[in-house]
């Protein structure tokens, strides 16, 4: 259990709640003639996610101090495969799926462990042009295939 | 028509050609996912809706939706077959509820008994298969004929009593798992109000009108969160592999298994019903009572086939009685089958009583279609163990990156937006970091397909009652159904406060 995260979560969440409930405020009224309108859902979930992130924050104070695990945590590495995910994501419509498919393959198989070039390029090729051929070809779904000039 | 004849005409669909493959596809990839460390079966089921919506584009709405959660439902118990090979070969459990086969099959497996403890998990996993499929042959119709009777108010305080169930017992912190629920029901409130048509927490972003779509929510907490998980805090290498050897049990063996595999199996079943106590409750309950009744206690822990046979028989049977409230009721009680719920409302099929009435090829369909299953995995994991344990050695260098190329397909396939994309990736960096710090994301998932129902039967109650909110504690069934709510949440706690220890729900 970490402190920090935990109290950060708390107030993170206490800050929804209360966003919650301010914007449920600005939600327009029902249009048929009944009690209850569309706000009244949201106001209640916001104003129990506000209790509770207080009780989790009230609790972060009676955590015992504990002793942090020396876990190696890569971040690097995740740092590379989230970047050229999302760069996956950006230039995915741009460029088409098996250029984008390919590239993202390549480098997250290179990034997990060098070398290996062959079968990194086998394995990242094969996916990217099975997955489109299959996909478009034989199943006649629409995906962005290649760029368009 | 009677059960029996619902029955036979679900195994007509069951046995069309595409459903045999669709069903046989699905307990081999399940198979698959539950062998892998790292996938379970949340993640397996999340990343393959896309792909068999695509699978099944060509097909009028309502085959597809029966192939698919053919397929879909393959996955869920096909893992839990293939779990227990990892647990008895390496001793690292493949997904949470083969954790107490561990203690047992790995023992067996360094005296060499490791195919005896393999055909005996297969044996004890189609027992259980069979044996909760034929309860929820019995229980479905009557259960859904109470359900019909129910009322918008009787609906609400179910559906809480069923948010109450998992986030009560999951995760070690219940504020958390509370705070994750709430959570999730918010997130299902973004999007146009389905009772009024107004637009709530959109901004005039056209892509949230619709609201956020719960399959890229899923993917990206489980599916994504687990191989972030994996890339940062790089698993420990795999130990040696045990040798499989002599394959079928030896007759000593049966002998011993038999009866906790009954008792295993009706035990699951019963905890498998019961929303929010899922698979692993089960397993571990069955192993608790197996050393209870053994009348060598002293040898669990050192090999004891019955330590194998009651707790994998439990967690199959528990698969097969969770799919009772989803099918019934409309209320997933665990993480696993409120993914499976959200599979069959994109198809705009709604799980609930009126499944039976509306959609029986649907609903018996999948129950025939599990029969069928079953007998699959059972030919498949006798001689073909040896072959699933080699997906162990699959290098996760190339399993990782696919596994993201696969849920990028999926969700781009089925949206069409690069704005679920990022979201996918949001949502991915915040399933790890949820499930590190102990915020369980199962509840989250599940409020998030039940909060609209919740909303709108809690809206039109109180229409009935003109804004009367006592309309919940009048109703003597809605009434019930609130305490036994509120138990779930209390009891807990309350034992927490005397020192005890409570048996928690990890796997959601």
């Amino acid at each position: 259990m970490s402190k920090t995260f935990d109290r950060f979560a708390g107030i993170a969440f206490l800050l929804i709640g209360l966003l919650f409930v301010i914007e449920s405020q600005r939600i327009s009224k029902s249009s048929y003639g009944s009690a209850v309108g569309p706000d009244i859902f949201p106001i209640g979930l916001g104003a129990i996610l506000i209790l509770l992130s207080l009780r989790l924050l009230y609790e972060t104070f009676r955590y015992q101090t504990g002793t942090k695990n020396g876990e190696t945590v890569q971040y690097k590495k995740f740092i590379i495969i989230f970047v050229s995910a999302l760069l996956y994501a950006i230039l995915l419509e741009p460029l088409g799926y098996v250029i984008t498919t390919f590239a993202f393959l390549l480098i997250a198989f290179q990034t997990m462990e060098r070398g290996k070039w062959v079968k990194s390029i086998l394995i990242a090729s094969l996916f990217s042009f099975g997955v489109y051929y299959f996909f478009a070809e034989f199943l006649g779904g629409s995906l962005p295939g290649f760029p368009v000039f | 028509m009677n059960t029996l004849q619902f029955l036979m005409d679900g195994f007509s669909i069951a046995f069309q050609w595409q459903n045999i493959l669709f069903a046989f596809a699905g307990v081999l990839i399940g198979t698959a996912v539950g062998v892998l460390p790292g996938i379970g079966p949340m993640s397996g089921v999340a990343l393959l809706i896309p792909v068999t919506a695509t699978l099944t584009a060509g097909l009028p709405t309502e085959a597809a939706a029966a192939s698919s959660i053919i397929l879909l439902a393959g996955v869920y118990y096909g893992a839990m077959y293939g779990g227990s090979t990892t647990s008895i070969l390496l001793n690292t459990p493949g997904e949470s509820s083969s954790v107490v086969t561990t203690l047992d099959g790995y023992q067996m497996a360094k005296q060499g008994r490791a195919g005896a403890a393999l055909s005996i998990a297969a044996i004890g996993s189609f027992a259980a298969g069979i044996i909760s499929l034929i309860g929820l042959v019995l229980l479905a119709e009557p259960l859904s004929n109470i359900a019909l009777e129910f009322g918008p108010a009787e609906y609400f305080s179910l559906m809480l009593l069923g948010l109450a169930a998992v986030s009560g017992l999951a995760g070690k912190s219940m504020t958390k798992a509370l705070m994750m629920t709430v959570f999730g029901l918010m997130l299902g409130t973004i999007g146009i109000d389905a009772v009024s048509g107004i637009a709530r927490f959109t901004y005039d972003i056209p892509v949230l009108y619709s609201g956020l779509e719960f399959l890229t929510i899923a993917v990206g907490l489980f599916a994504l969160g687990e191989v972030f998980k994996t890339v940062l805090e790089r698993d420990h290498e795999d130990g040696t592999m045990a040798k499989i050897g002599r394959i079928l049990p030896t007759r000593q063996d049966l002998k011993d298994s038999a009866a906790p595999i009954m008792r295993g199996s009706l035990l699951g079943f019963f905890i498998g019903v019961l929303p929010g106590a899922g698979a692993t409750l089960a397993s571990f309950f069955s192993y608790i009572g197996e050393k209870k009744f053994s009348k060598n206690p002293e040898q669990f822990g050192k090999g004891a086939i019955a330590g194998v046979a009651g707790p994998e028989s439990a967690n199959n049977a528990a698969s097969g009685g969770a799919m009772i409230p989803l099918l019934t009721l409309g209320i997933p009680g665990s993480g696993t089958t409120a993914i499976l719920m959200g599979a069959l409302i994109m198809y705009n099929i709604q799980p609930g009583p009126l499944l039976f009435e509306d959609h029986p090829e649907v609903a018996w369909g999948l129950i025939a279609s599990m029969f069928v299953g079953n007998l699959m995995l059972l030919i498949l994991n006798m001689p073909l163990v040896k072959v699933f344990a080699k997906i162990i050695q699959t290098p996760k260098k190339y399993l990782l990156p696919i596994i993201i190329a696969i849920s990028f397909f999926g969700v781009y396939a089925v949206q069409y937006t690069t704005f679920d994309l990022y979201l996918l990736l949001a949502c991915g960096v915040l399933g790890y970091l949820l499930t590190k710090n102990d915020f369980p994301v199962a509840p989250l998932v599940l409020a998030l397909v039940l909060g609209p129902m919740i909303e709108n039967n809690m809206r039109r109650a109180l229409t009935i009652s003109n804004g009367e909110f006592s309309i919940f504690v009048s109703n003597p069934i809605s009434l019930v159904l609130l305490i036994v709510a509120a138990a779930w949440l209390l009891v807990p706690l309350l034992l927490k406060l005397k020192g005890r220890s409570v048996v928690l729900n990890e796997e959601g």
